[in-house]
């Protein structure tokens, strides 16, 4: 059983899977084939993410159903593999925790360990990992709201699952718990790399565990990419901006000065001051950090306009594609780094500037604009 | 205090209250199985009939007892139509006392088993919990208080029990006298409103403890986390 568990650390780090689901009502028709360790789904509340995840499990009847991860065949109802709910080898983490009331802590983890048959990970790490040590002999009635997720977490991954499925697991959280939790998921997430289906409508806090992200709208796939990627394609635009578009640019962590503004240097090369610093410490120079900034507050300009602003990034580039719908543009630029700078801007603002793909731009935002955090993904 | 007891419980009345006492417990172990099955059933399960099923649990407890007694008197009597003779025996107290505080024992254990999560049944079926671990992991244990509830209910509603088991038991002195039937016998004999007065307060005693050992429970179960 050791062995199993430290082969799978040592395989590629993505998993590949495959799922497609069907229902009539309310309408579902999805399906997708991705590979990663986890998929951020995403879309507006109603737009059919907690009845997907559960027409996977099986909790939703009369769905038509198939899931592969790792080319295993969990379920396809079309071949006559349907297992019930509790035989079909995926965990579920739901947005109230769910936890058993009259059980304590520890007897809530170890509950999906007998279904595991040894093969889950070992009780002592989840535990250290999600900080629960001190709890386990509490009754969850006794426990914060993020103490209580966070044995949530721990029991579905006890469950060694094949499959783990993630429905908003954070939304019942304020933000700052949420901040607080995320760190613990994507250690979760590194340390067994179950492959994950996670469901939020946060975009910020997709964005902080994943980079591959599904969007759905009404029962159906509107893209599946990155949040810039699929920015820029104008059936998803609208959608995103409605729900709060960011994107996110890699940096390295430079140094906090003391105005208090902290100072990250881009992949491109770019230094940028950033105006907010998720976490109670800052970390080490030279650590992978993420930027996180929204179109709308980046300003564009033609190259070399030096005019006395109060702003204090400016970056240099050059446009490589405009998206245009009904109500927006959207502006992608290169900016040196794999990840593009997003802006939105208005039709006559491109006019005024001339501004077309390819030719050469400014990027100007405000250090309070933007909020770096560490990169956990 | 007991030599007030002495003077108005006479060793008549002492038997009564064994007898009682006694009918109560055997009633309560005869009710307890049929009545938390029949209780998790209505709570939990939709089938054809359930309405049927539930009026015909519930009628005792709006039929009056003496047709109780009438009705088991007749499945169960001399020329009973089920060919078992229990009639004025210690047997036909326990079963009528049984079948008056069955629908109290399922009212309970409905209530508690209906309002026990249906989320909670899921997410054990999701860590691989099946049909068997999920009723005796979590459902039953999340509707041990309406259980408690129900069959310290029971309990204290055989001790009252009177109509049913006067008519189907009789009122045998040591053999089916049961507190109500003696209270009864006592308050109709010249000179016994001493031993009924002393019968009537025991009861009173009986009863109110037997509601403040459910209430404890309830109370022990809830401090345990349970809803």
């Amino acid at each position: 059983m050791v062995d199993e568990a430290q082969s799978r650390q040592g395989q590629p780090l993505s998993a590949r899977f495959r799922f497609s689901a069907e229902l009539s009502r309310p309408t579902l028709d999805v399906s997708v084939e991705a590979s990663g360790d986890v998929l951020g789904l995403f879309g507006r509340s109603g737009a059919g993410k907690s009845t997907l995840l559960a027409a996977l499990v099986g909790l939703v009847k009369g769905a038509r159903v198939e899931v592969e991860v790792d080319g295993e065949r969990l379920v396809d109802t079309d071949a006559g593999l349907a297992p019930p709910v509790h035989r079909r080898g995926m965990g579920m983490v739901f947005q109230d925790h769910r936890l058993f009331p009259h059980r304590s802590v520890r007897a809530n983890l170890t509950y999906g360990m007998p279904a595991a048959r040894g093969k889950g990970p070992p009780f002592e790490d989840v535990v250290q990992i999600l900080g629960l040590t001190d709890l386990l002999d509490s009754m969850p009635g006794a426990c914060s709201g993020g103490e209580r997720q966070r044995v949530a977490l721990g029991r579905a991954i006890l469950s060694a699952p094949k499959l783990l499925l993630l429905d908003e697991p954070l939304a019942s959280l304020d933000r700052g718990l949420r901040r607080e939790i995320l760190p613990y998921l994507a250690s979760l997430r590194d340390a067994y790399r179950i492959p994950m289906i996670y469901v939020s409508h946060e975009l910020e806090e997709l964005l902080a565990i994943t980079d591959e992200i599904l969007l759905l709208e009404e029962g159906r796939v509107r893209g599946l990419g990155s949040a810039a990627e699929l920015a820029m394609q104008d059936q998803c635009l609208e959608l995103l901006h409605d729900c709060g578009l960011v994107f996110t640019l890699p940096c390295e962590f430079s140094r906090r000065t003391a105005d208090g503004l902290v100072w990250v240097q881009s992949a491109g090369g770019h230094g940028i001051a950033c105006g907010d610093f998720e976490g109670a410490e800052d970390p080490p120079g030279g650590a992978a950090v993420d930027l996180l900034l929204r179109p709308e507050d980046v300003i564009l300009a033609r190259p070399g306009m030096d005019a006395e602003l109060s702003l204090t990034n400016r970056i240099e580039g050059r446009i490589r594609r405009i998206t245009k719908t009904a109500r927006r543009v959207l502006v992608e630029m290169e900016c040196g780094g794999p990840e593009p700078l997003l802006a939105e801007v208005t039709e006559r603002a491109l006019q005024r500037l001339d501004l077309r793909e390819g030719s050469p731009a400014m990027a100007l935002f405000k250090a309070q604009a933007t909020r770096g955090r560490l990169r956990t993904k | 205090m007991i030599a007030w007891v002495d003077v108005a419980l006479g060793p008549a009345e002492w038997q009564a209250l064994r007898v009682s006492m006694e009918v109560s417990v055997l009633a309560t172990c005869l009710v307890a199985l049929p009545g938390i099955g029949l209780g998790l059933l209505l709570g939990r399960c939709q089938f054809r009939g359930k309405l049927m099923l539930d009026a015909l649990i519930h009628l005792p407890l709006v039929l009056t007892p003496v047709v109780v007694g009438l009705l088991l008197l007749m499945a169960f009597g001399r020329e009973g139509l089920l060919g078992i003779d229990l009639a004025f025996t210690r047997g036909a107290a326990v079963l009528a006392s049984a079948v008056i505080a069955l629908p109290l024992v399922v009212r309970s254990v409905r209530t508690a088993a209906e309002l026990v999560d249906d989320r909670l049944l899921e997410a054990a079926a999701v860590l691989g919990a099946g049909p068997l671990r999920r009723f005796w992991d979590v459902l039953l244990p999340l509707t041990r208080p309406g259980i408690a509830a129900g069959l310290t209910l029971g309990f204290a509603r055989s001790l009252g029990e009177f109509g049913a088991t006067i008519t189907f038991a009789g009122n045998i002195a040591g053999e089916t006298r049961t507190l109500p039937s003696a209270i009864y016998t006592a308050s109709q004999t010249p000179g016994g409103d001493g031993a009924a007065m002393g019968l009537t307060l025991a009861s009173v005693a009986l009863s109110f403890f037997a509601l403040l050992a459910s209430e404890w429970w309830m109370r022990r179960s809830r401090a345990k986390g349970n809803p």
